[in-house]
């Protein structure tokens, strides 16, 4: 034994995990099991940032119309993109050489205004923005109390936004900051509403022979090596390591009668599952 | 007309954020280094703090000594009370982003102990909401103190196997160093390194100063001695290539991992 070792023992509280390795394989295969859903009845809707909330009255006020009409009926967590403004942001921050986890931090502001957009227009139905200080905690108190909340989607990464595969841009943005939010909140749902009908097996504008995708797991989505995905390409990586998402809907926001449909549980866009 | 968006705003703007091919557009120039003097210290949790006044007293005086010569941002493990805090709550059904807080205020409370110790030397503990003050503290007093767990709470995600968080300490610790541009990341743990094999169990286990990330993944290791997610992160990363683990039971190793010594086991991403 190190005498040095010897001479200054841990001081350990018993449990499973005590002495072990959190690092070893056998020991993390050890801490599989159940989950429990914290919010089974609520949905998860994330509405675009370019693609609806930059879009101008005419595609917002339906989308605010369908949603008024959902909120009579089922519980709503709203989360927002940031839109032209964050990639703005993007590319000035690049410019001025500022890290990956910079540029995270500097997207909470735009996707936080967009919330708060969201949420003036939703005020007369009593659903409003939450600051993101408190959002996460009260979240199971504000959904009992309010018929929905609006949050900015952006994921707490901030300074602490992983490294990219390729370049500079946070690859944890609102997508996967609703996607986390419906899987540790055990939700019913998650929806992302965008201005596209969902996937096409090539894009759709420069190919008029390009197939629609009604629905696709995550390999197969994988295999098909797209050029482009109208959601963050890291959903794939977190719904494959889902325990209670199983899939999620990309919907047009553009025709706003899909998202009480959506909701209703209806098959109205693209479906992304997880495989097993 | 004026066009106030530069050629990448633009194509920002209008392009796809999925897109490989913009996405490689957005390499550079390469990311200045926001706090290049500083060194940011992970302190372990089970691995040293846990053992005590015996271990920690003499490391604090290590670090004092070193105020002045080195500016230190340290941060804190969890260790054996996150483990039970595990325990609990995997039993309970807590999924991983609540298991994430339980790991962060273990962190917390080794946080606020080592800021205690070395609070009459004017050192301040920050949450990661005070970071905008810790170019301050760092000029002025030289060292700051900060909690390792990445502030992902309930957005922390699942690891592939298993539910514990997969970015606890050690990967918050190197995202800070990651970020900020600093000159060196050091792990003080209660081992030497890295081994080929656990010295305690296989006398043939030989000791390993210097190692790339791709052999250390080739080695297929049942057990590693940082998060592998710092691995992952660290061949990706624009400013911190590298990582040092030393044995801080050892007097002295601290300092002249500071001093740029090759103490320990230094893994590198190149």
């Amino acid at each position: 034994m190190d005498p040095e070792t010897d001479a200054k023992p841990r001081h350990h509280v018993r449990s499973r995990l005590m002495r072990e390795s959190l690092l070893d394989r056998a020991v993390e295969r050890s801490t599989e099991g159940a989950v429990y859903r914290m919010l089974p009845e609520a949905h998860v809707l994330k509405i675009g940032g370019r693609s609806i909330m930059d879009a101008g009255r005419g595609v917002v006020y339906p989308v605010v119309e369908a949603l008024a009409a959902a909120l009579k009926t089922k519980k709503l967590i709203l989360g927002t993109g940031g839109g032209v403004r964050t990639r703005h942001v993007f590319s000035i921050g690049i410019d001025l050489g500022l890290p990956t986890g910079v540029l995270a931090q500097l997207a909470q502001a735009d996707a936080l205004a967009n919330a708060h957009i969201l949420g003036t227009l939703l005020a007369p139905y009593g659903v409003v923005a939450i600051p993101p200080e408190i959002f996460g905690h009260l979240l199971p108190l504000l959904i009992h109390g309010a018929p929905g909340v609006v949050f900015s989607s952006v994921p707490p990464y901030s300074l602490w936004e992983h490294p990219p595969n390729v370049g500079r841009i946070p690859p944890h943005r609102t997508d996967a900051g609703s996607f986390l939010l419906a899987e540790c909140f055990g939700c019913k749902s998650l929806t992302l509403v965008k201005d596209v009908d969902g996937l096409y097996d090539a894009d759709p504008q420069r190919e008029p022979a390009a197939r629609f995708i009604p629905e696709i797991g995550v390999a197969a989505l994988r295999r098909l090596g797209l050029a482009t995905l109208p959601f963050e390409p890291v959903l794939l990586d977190l719904l494959q390591n889902a325990r209670l998402v199983d899939r999620f809907q990309v919907i047009n926001g553009l025709h706003p009668e899909r998202i009480g449909a959506a909701l209703a549980g209806e098959h109205v866009g693209t479906i992304v599952h997880r495989e097993r | 007309m004026d066009n106030v968006l530069t050629e990448l705003g633009q194509a920002l703007v209008d392009g796809s954020l999925s897109d490989d091919d913009l996405l490689a557009r957005t390499s550079g120039p390469a990311p200045i280094q926001i706090l290049p003097e500083a060194n940011v210290i992970k302190i372990g949790g089970q691995s040293f703090i846990d053992r005590g006044r015996a271990a920690v007293f003499p490391l604090i005086d290590e670090i004092v000594a070193n105020l002045g010569r080195h500016q230190m941002i340290l941060g804190t493990g969890a260790g054996t009370r996150a483990r039970h805090a595990y325990s609990v709550g995997l039993d309970l059904g807590m999924p991983t982003g609540v298991l994430s807080v339980l790991g962060t205020f273990v962190s917390m409370q080794n946080a606020r102990m080592l800021n205690y110790l070395l609070a009459k030397h004017g050192i301040p503990f920050i949450e990661p909401a005070q970071f905008a003050q810790l170019p301050l503290y760092l000029a002025e007093r030289g060292a700051v103190i900060f909690f390792g767990m990445p502030p992902y709470v309930y957005w922390h995600q699942n690891p592939a196997v298993g539910r514990i968080p997969p970015h606890r300490t050690d990967t918050g610790a190197y995202l800070v160093s990651e970020v900020l541009g600093t000159r060196s990341m050091i792990y003080v743990k209660d081992v030497d390194g890295l081994y080929t094999a656990d010295p305690k169990k296989d006398p043939h286990a030989r000791f390993i100063p210097r190692i790339t990330v791709a052999e250390m993944r080739a080695l297929d290791l049942q057990d590693v001695v940082i998060e592998r997610a710092v691995l992952d992160f660290m061949v990706n990363a624009q400013s911190r290539r590298s990582v040092q683990v030393i044995n801080g039971l050892v007097p002295g190793n601290l300092t002249r991992a500071l001093d740029g010594e090759p103490v320990g086991t230094i893994i590198t991403a190149d």
